[in-house]
């Protein structure tokens, strides 16, 4: 792999020799704001999907679930190798990052209720609608390796649309489950509000055209796919500009308590191999 | 728990139905130069196809070749240094860093090349219509229905 980052407008010119941790400039800050918006959310919302399975209803949703999420973590792996393009570790990416450095949404992070199977049927509905247009806004960047990432992406996301509304459309069928999607709707639409919340770079993001649409209009169009949607299956979505909206909004790096503890689990293991002492097996001093 | 059904019907299933679309490749044409496999490739590159021809899927018993994983090969006589570019079936593949590892010593193992650097490439997005035929003949023997 090289380290170049062509496409990134400022970027150095084939030097030589070759910089080994390039310090990322103003457009590199923009489209690493950029990658890590996209790579933070897919990592931190296939975290929470793994956790079904062992709790999903069926086998099927079981297979189902855990499917979308290793799909999740391949895009979250696609836009890490780009940050890494850009000068940066993967542990500094995730496993030794502070958790107040993260810009997921704060609807990725949040545990399931304890009956949440139609928590995750919501989040999962609000959160791939979200992301197709986001990753629609991207096929035309002018970021080059990004741009050669973004189609295979896309083309991977259906299946989960269609898995999300196909189990809305089942359990709105029915009162009981309905209640369940109702409060799963009330917890978690204020926190998607925050899926298209600007960044500190969402001007250079612009200019540099790394995407082509305003995180406004992208919300706009969001609200109405989502909110005809949702009502259609019976449930209330409230008024987006009446809703009281958490504290933590996510993208500035504010979150809620339950992202702490799945923090300090997911990098748990990392942290006890101690990777800067690894065993040796045979060899030296054995 | 609801037992509604989106896709019942009394009449049968529909006539195309849609489950398991994300199972069935779609098996279109392949861009245009694609599958690259090394044809009219000569000196140390045409060697470095050779050795990739000899590097099977982890999961299947194919040549990453034959399976229209490899996009480029081009090596700088010069400098001994070849790069590889290819492209993983899908995003999610756990077996990338083997595959890759196994890319970029098979590479090295051609006379000429002295160092192999191995690039991921999502466009054009892979489809089974970039299986050779040669590739289509191994996953039939192992049982795949191509």
């Amino acid at each position: 792999m090289n380290g170049d980052a062509d496409g990134v407008t400022d970027a150095p010119a084939a030097a030589s020799p070759r910089p080994r941790r390039p310090r990322p400039r103003p457009a590199g800050r923009a489209g690493g704001e950029l990658l890590f918006r996209l790579a933070d959310d897919e990592f931190v919302h296939a975290e929470r999907l793994t956790e079904w399975q062992i709790y999903a209803p069926t086998l099927e949703s079981d297979l189902a679930l855990a499917n979308i999420a290793q799909d999740e973590f391949g895009h979250a792996r696609l836009w890490y190798d780009l940050l890494q393009e850009l000068g940066y570790t993967e542990e500094e990416c995730i496993w030794r990052r502070d958790p107040d450095d993260w810009t997921h949404a704060t609807l990725v992070e949040l545990a399931f209720a304890d009956d949440g199977w139609g928590d995750a049927v919501v989040r999962t509905y609000l959160y791939d609608t979200a992301e197709r247009l986001r990753l629609e806004a991207l096929v035309d960047t002018s970021y080059a390796p990004l741009a050669d990432r973004v189609g295979k992406a896309l083309a991977e996301e259906d299946y989960h649309r269609d898995h999300a509304v196909s189990w809305l459309e089942r359990l709105a069928s029915d009162d009981d489950a309905r209640a369940r999607l109702q409060a799963a709707v009330d917890d978690l639409f204020p926190h998607a509000l925050s899926l298209f919340a600007p960044g500190a770079h969402e001007d250079d993001i612009r200019a540099n055209g790394f995407r082509r649409a305003s995180l406004a209009d992208m919300r706009a169009e969001w609200l109405d796919t989502v909110v005809p949607t949702l009502e259609g299956y019976g449930l209330v979505v409230p008024e987006p500009d009446d809703v009281e909206r958490p504290a933590a909004r996510g993208r500035d790096r504010t979150h809620t308590d339950d992202w702490g503890d799945l923090q300090a689990a997911f990098t748990a293991t990392h942290r006890e191999v101690d990777f800067d002492r690894p065993a040796r097996l045979r060899g030296e001093e054995a | 728990m609801p037992t509604s059904m989106p896709t019942d019907t009394s009449d049968g299933p529909p006539a195309e139905s849609e489950a398991c679309a994300y199972t069935a490749y779609e098996d279109g044409e392949a861009p245009a130069e694609y599958p690259k496999t090394g044809a009219g490739a000569t000196g140390a590159e045409a060697d470095v196809w050779a050795a990739l021809y000899e590097v099977e899927d982890p999961e299947m018993p194919v040549s990453v070749v034959d399976l229209g994983l490899i996009y480029d090969v081009a090596v700088d006589e010069a400098s001994g240094l070849c790069e590889v570019e290819m492209t993983l079936t899908y995003t999610g593949c756990p077996a990338r860093d083997m595959i890759l590892n196994d890319v970029r010593c098979a590479a090295e193992t051609a006379p000429g090349v002295d160092r192999a650097d191995v690039r991921l490439r999502y466009t054009p997005g892979w489809t089974v219509a970039m299986v050779t035929d040669a590739g289509r003949e191994a996953l039939r023997e192992f049982g795949l229905s191509v």
